[in-house]
């Protein structure tokens, strides 16, 4: 075991190599990728003989090569001999019986590695299969690499960036680990009747609630104190968000004492309702009652997983849908997005508080409240908003991702793609609704695969508490001073600088997303474009003029009548329609509004199958110079370009004589351009990257086509057996 | 108006599709030409029209105690569900249609009394917008290797070909006419499309008359002639699109396949696309899936591929993609046939130009291309489409087929095509609609008969001088991701369902918002921006021409939406 001290970030080189041969996709290369395998304590890596020069139009990212696995994104290690015929599924610390001929590693990511060792020494080859097996089933949280990691980063930059008090991008999300943060909610929401409690300050209270948390003003500490040992993990009930009419959404556990069920019931009950401007009974949903379970949705990961990228492209041809119906990936997808609907309803129409309640509030509640909040406030579609959100609704609600992720391999049936499939719900309302995000699909799939590096804090923990206990644990042992914000030494996911490069990041930049900080300079003003039309979907197959021949054909007729629902039901309400379908009639016939209510439309023919995160790593699905990025790319050189003319505006603006110059203009626009793809100068006509393919920024070609391991059916090493061990073992089998 | 026996039917209820419980009361009309019905609630006259013949079935149902239910089904696909409150007048109104949308002489279609405000010259212009000769010289034809041969003047070869066929340079009249008495209907081998890069071409023709052991002397000639006529390769393919099982039952009728033994350097294909008896209950099953009223994931999906529709779909996709890379990879010559050669070959013809020639995905070109592989080849549209009564079993979907390849090429290939999915929408309205004379018979001699030309509009004007409606804002032609060979995907995850079409009349079904919506919407701020752009140039006192350059640059720049406005 050695340090690579000369170059920062460091990694314990474990255990390498040579020779090896990776399988790659490429129809003309035949022979794969010659060259060196290396397990650190971070990552599986692979250094091509031939370092061919990378083609840079595809995501790069500053900690992982291209060849690069981390430890924590291996999903299974398996070994085979193919002379002998036999294979093992490697856990921590076991015996391989047989010289491995080859190598596949099953990510997480959904990835599918395969590295050959025809020409490798058999013995290192061993060595090697046998540590990355070993440092992929970590014994402990804090062998995680990214302890190591951020305590050598925190010491090596200590006195170069806090010193220049420039605040990464990232950390202008709030955290929500402070009172402040909860306030700000509250006062942007204006929920007057509410207020920041701090009773589980060093978690007195409950061992999974934050620090704070915002409760009916009403209620008094000493009241919550006493609730509080009625509800599972005696967690208070919490609110997430208040809608302009004063209506509050609200998480809760399921009580657990039945002698004082109904009496705290009704107190909690009486308290919401008083925190509603008109008194309003709030309506309660049983999440674990009307969704799948956590179960359920894992079953159904596993077997789409199983569909997309395991099993031989040919056999699932003929039956795609029934296979991908099979799975009740989408059906789950669907019934989330259907519940969180519904909820609005009954918020923005019923105008009454919400209660969402689930026995540990942890896992579906984290799904609906941030779905719903998704769909209700606009803030949470701008970047920052939704990292807001993930932050409150996820990682400060408890949502316990250590098990969920299954990062220390230690228990199965913990596992559930939870996040995954609130990511894949967002998607729906994107896919549905393209202006209304500030960020693209990009920047859902990078979010889902950050799950997988184990350098932030975000996805580590199952709870603020272990999260606090563990930070401290650590700058203890890292000799960091007490009192430092742990952002600084331990950051979230949301310090994406850490990840990508500034060019980099602008792939999460939505092109048609119109914000509130959308501008314009008109007669000296900063001035937000109104829309003089709104398009929506009746204008879409219904050419305006087509009537010159049809008569005023039937063509003609679907705006109008779309009117006259709308005028219909504020005149004279359609008595035979329950008011929640009179609410979505309503709100379906009047033009989207995209800095208000968004709801998906939710008939399965709407229900879109995630192609980029499920397909990318697909050669047979991968489609070159085609597929939705040769529609962002156009869209994206657009808007530089806008933005290019509107910079030149203000300039002209700022030097006519009878203005004042304007200084809100930020800097050469040259410098901080917003779009990946940018305009071309008019000399130099654009030529879109060749490699502009359906799965860009990602590429399929250093993976494995599927048609090359027919016959080696993953479904048994799914199931494999893994057997846990200590870490002390390997590292004599290593030195 | 003598098959009207009730003109006017009130306090008729149109039931919404998606919930029975949403109503509409109004009056029913029926015209000569229409059924429409007119709203009577909330103060805004609110019409609904339905060309007659647009309309597929009407069916009345059982009477309930809320009256009697009239169903129509169109060929658009827009379903009404009419209640009437009288059975006796639903009766009148059921019968009245039936025989309305179903014509029993062409002379009673739509398109002859169809008479829009356009004086004759006009008239006569529109059937001049589109000129096939001037494809074929876009081509580089006629060239020293194919000409323009005369033989099927009056249509003596071959009744349902076009008077204009190009066929190999070395390929004589006695060769020609011979191989016509070998293939299906006459229809000998043709050209269809021309690469001048590197001389490969496609033909197309009917399936030979080879039985189980007959030959043809001329036939093999014929083949030999179109391999000739690319000097660059010493084989071709012969693509028999139909299954092999389909095309070795044709044998015991005395017709069949090609014998790789009697034709030189000939490579034959099988690419199983079913006949068109699969594809009309393949769709069928499709639409019923369309019409379930609040359908389950299950529902839709199991219901979807148990239809086949998309399997069928990529058949016909798979089989261009073959024919593309032979002619484009390869630079092989490829004959194509079917059974008569006007259904799967039609499709798979049009499939693999697309895919070939940028020129085929612009509006013009895609019009061009529909007129040259259905309507002069005779794809016999008027019995497919059901234009006047007739052999139901005639009747399918070949034709919507074609459509929805190319809008799944439109949904993996965004930016490549100039027109959009409006665009092939009107055409499929228009298919059936009988409004313009283009689709009306079964091939150019009946049209000659009809007088078409004389008496009818031409939807391919029609549809240019409204181009604006059916520009795609994203396409540019001088794009790398625009031109050559389109790559496609076939595999499973490329198939979508395409509701714009199939439910096209469901309003709230359809995504309340798209990326061309967005584009149109960004027309606007451009012309605030450039409206803006003036006022500051004149209050700075700017010379007049910067204020011209930045307008250039912002036409420039928003140069997609412009060629939609120009």
């Amino acid at each position: 075991v050695f340090w690579t001290s000369f170059e920062f970030p460091i990694f314990i080189v474990v255990n390498e190599v040579n020779f090896v041969r990776k399988c790659i996709s490429t129809e003309n290369n035949q022979e794969g990728l010659w060259g060196k395998l290396i397990c650190t304590n971070f990552k599986v890596s692979f250094i091509p003989q031939d370092t061919s020069p990378k083609q840079k139009s595809t995501l790069s990212h500053l900690l992982l090569g291209e060849h690069d696995i981390p430890l924590t994104c291996l999903e299974q290690v398996v070994t085979v001999n193919d002379t002998k015929g036999k294979k093992k599924v490697l856990g921590s610390n076991q015996k391989l019986k047989f010289n491995p001929t080859e190598l596949i590693l099953y990510c997480k990511d959904l990835r599918m590695i395969r590295f050959c060792f025809e020409e490798a020494g058999p013995e290192s080859a061993r060595k090697v299969c046998l540590a990355i097996a070993h440092y992929s089933h970590p014994a402990d949280l804090q062998l995680l690499f990214g302890f190591e990691y951020q305590g050598r980063r925190y010491h090596e930059s200590k006195g170069n960036e806090r010193v220049n008090g420039s605040t990464p991008r990232g950390l202008q999300t709030p955290i929500f680990d402070r009172s402040s943060d909860w306030d700000r909610e509250i006062k942007r929401t204006n929920a007057s009747e509410w207020r920041v409690c701090s009773i589980n300050q060093s978690y007195t209270v409950s061992s999974s609630l934050p620090e704070h948390i915002v409760v009916p003003s009403s209620l008094t500490d000493q009241d919550l104190m006493q609730y509080a040992s009625s509800f599972t993990d005696r967690r208070i009930p919490m609110w997430c968000w208040s809608h302009s009419n004063g209506s509050a959404l609200v998480r809760m556990a399921s009580l657990t004492d039945p002698l004082q069920l109904k009496k705290t019931e009704q107190k909690i009950f009486a308290a919401i309702t008083k925190s509603h401007p008109q008194r309003n009974e709030p309506f309660r949903s049983d999440l674990d009652k009307s969704l799948p379970s956590i179960l359920d949705i894992q079953s159904a990961f596993v077997k789409l997983r199983q569909i997309c990228i395991l099993d031989p492209f040919e056999e699932s041809e003929e039956r795609w849908l029934s296979t991908i119906e099979n799975s009740r990936w989408l059906e789950y997808v669907r019934a989330f997005l259907k519940h969180s609907a519904e909820m609005v309803y009954h918020l923005e129409g019923g105008n009454s508080s919400v209660i969402l309640q689930e026995e540990e509030d942890r896992d579906l509640n984290c799904v609906v409240s941030a779905l719903m909040q998704l769909m209700l406030d606009p803030r949470y579609r701008s970047l920052i908003g939704f990292q807001s959100l993930v932050q409150k609704e996820w990682v400060m609600a408890g949502h316990r991702f250590l098990d969920r992720c299954n990062h220390l391999k230690k228990n199965d049936k913990e596992e559930s793609p939870l996040f995954l499939l609130f990511l894949d719900c967002v998607w729906q309302i994107m896919n549905q609704y393209p202006a209304a995000f500030e960020f693209t699909e990009t920047y859902l799939t990078v979010l889902s695969d950050s799950m997988w590096i184990p350098l932030f804090s975000t996805f580590l923990f199952s709870s603020s508490k272990q999260r606090a206990q563990h930070l401290m644990d650590f700058a203890k042992h890292k000799a960091i001073p007490q009192g430092e914000d742990q952002v600084v030494y331990f950051p979230p996911v949301w310090e994406w600088s850490q990840q990508f490069s500034t060019k980099d990041q602008t792939l999460f930049n939505n092109p048609m997303y119109v914000g509130k900080g959308a501008a314009c300079v008109q007669n000296g003003e900063v001035k937000t474009f109104k829309r003089k039309k709104a398009y929506s979907s009746t204008l879409r197959g219904t050419p305006t003029n087509l009537r010159n021949g049809v008569k005023g054909g039937e063509e003609s007729l679907t705006r109008r009548s779309s009117l006259a629902n709308e005028l219909k039901s504020e005149l004279t309400p359609v008595k035979d329609l329950s008011p929640s379908e009179r609410f979505f009639k309503d709100w379906f016939s009047r033009p989207a509004d995209l800095q208000g209510l968004l709801i998906p439309l939710l008939m399965p023919s709407h229900m879109a199958f995630w192609k980029l995160f499920f397909l990318r790593w697909v050669p047979e699905a991968c489609i070159s110079k085609g597929g939705p990025v040769t529609t962002y790319h156009k869209l994206s050189q657009l808007v530089d370009e806008i933005e290019i003319l509107q910079s030149q505006l203000r300039q002209y603006k700022g030097t006519s004589p009878g203005n004042t110059p304007l200084t809100s203009s930020g800097g050469n626009p040259t410098d901080q351009r917003r779009m990946y793809f940018q305009a071309s100068s008019p000399d130099d006509p654009s030529t879109p990257p060749e490699c502009l393919t359906s799965s860009f920024p990602f590429t399929p070609t250093g993976n494995l086509s599927r048609r090359t391991v027919q016959g080696t059916p993953i479904s048994k090493f799914l199931n494999g057996a893994r057997i846990w061990l200590s870490t002390e073992t390997l590292a004599n089998d290593t030195v | 108006m003598e098959h009207i026996r009730l003109p006017k039917v009130e306090n008729v209820k149109l039931l919404d599709r998606i919930s029975h419980r949403r109503r509409r009361v109004g009056t029913l009309y029926l015209t000569a030409t229409h059924t429409i019905f007119v709203e009577s609630e909330a103060g805004v006259r609110n019409e609904t029209w339905v060309l007659h013949s647009l309309v597929c079935s009407v069916d009345k149902l059982a009477a309930t105690p809320s009256g009697c239910p009239l169903l129509i089904h169109c060929k658009n696909f827009q379903v009404l569900h009419f209640i009437i409150s009288k059975e006796q007048e639903c009766h009148d109104i059921h019968l009245s249609l039936q025989r309305l949308s179903q014509p029993e002489s062409y002379d009673e279609l739509y398109c002859f009394s169809y008479k829009p405000n356009v004086d004759e010259k006009e008239r006569r212009q529109e059937w001049d917008f589109l000129d096939l000769k001037a494809d074929y010289s876009r081509m580089g034809l006629p060239s020293s290797l194919w000409k323009l041969s005369p033989v099927n003047q009056h249509y003596k070869v071959s009744d349902t070909y076009p008077a204009d066929l190009f066929v190999p340079e070395s390929a004589t009249p006695p060769v020609i006419v011979g191989s016509s008495k070998f293939r299906s209907r006459g229809r000998f081998p043709a050209l269809s499309y021309y690469c001048k890069d590197n001389h490969a071409a496609i033909c197309r023709s009917s399936q030979p008359l080879s039985g189980f052991s007959a030959r043809c002397l001329e036939d093999e000639q014929m083949l030999e002639a179109i391999l000739r006529s690319n000097p660059c390769s010493d084989f071709m393919y012969v693509v028999d699109t139909r299954p092999k099982l389909n095309a070795i039952a044709n044998r015991a009728a005395g017709k069949g396949y090609e014998n790789e033994d009697n034709y030189s350097n000939i490579k034959f294909q099988f690419v199983g696309i079913e006949n068109i008896h699969v594809m009309r209950n393949s769709q069928q099953k499709m639409l019923e899936v369309c019409e379930l009223r609040s359908p389950s994931m299950s529902d839709f999906l199991e219901g979807l591929e148990s239809s086949g529709w998309l399997k069928h779909i990529k058949a016909v996709l798979d089989a261009g993609i073959f024919i593309a890379k032979a002619v484009a990879e390869e630079g092989v010559s490829v004959l194509i046939h079917c059974s008569d050669g006007w259904d799967r070959t039609s499709q798979v013809c049009s499939v693999a130009c697309v895919l070939l020639d940028p020129y085929y995905r612009t509006l013009r070109g895609f019009m061009v291309l529909i007129e040259k592989d259905w309507v002069s080849f005779g794809h016999k549209f008027s019995h497919r489409c059901k234009h006047v009564v007739g052999d139901p079993k005639e009747v399918s979907p070949i034709i919507d087929q074609l459509l929805e390849c190319v809008w799944q090429l439109m949904e993996q290939f965004p930016c490549a095509f100039e027109f959009n999915e409006r665009f092939l929408i009107t055409i499929h309205n228009h298919f059936y609609s009988c409004q313009f004379g283009n689709f009306i018979g079964n091939n150019q001699r009946e049209r000659i008969e009809l007088r078409v030309h004389e008496r009818t509009h031409s939807l391919w004007s029609y549809l240019w001088a409204n181009r604006t409606d059916y520009t795609n804002p994203l396409y540019r032609p001088n794009h790398s991701q625009t031109q050559g060979l389109l790559r496609a995907s076939t595999s499973p995850y490329s198939f979508k369902f395409w509701k714009g079409l199939y439910n096209r009349f469901d309003h709230g079904m359809h995504p309340r918002q798209s990326v061309e919506d967005y584009l149109r919407a960004i027309q606007e701020e451009t012309q605030q921006l450039e409206e803006q752009l003036s006022s500051h140039t004149q209050a700075i006192g700017v010379t007049e021409i910067a204020e011209n350059l930045m307008l250039a640059i912002i036409k420039q720049c928003f140069g997609a939406c412009y060629v939609a406005a120009e």
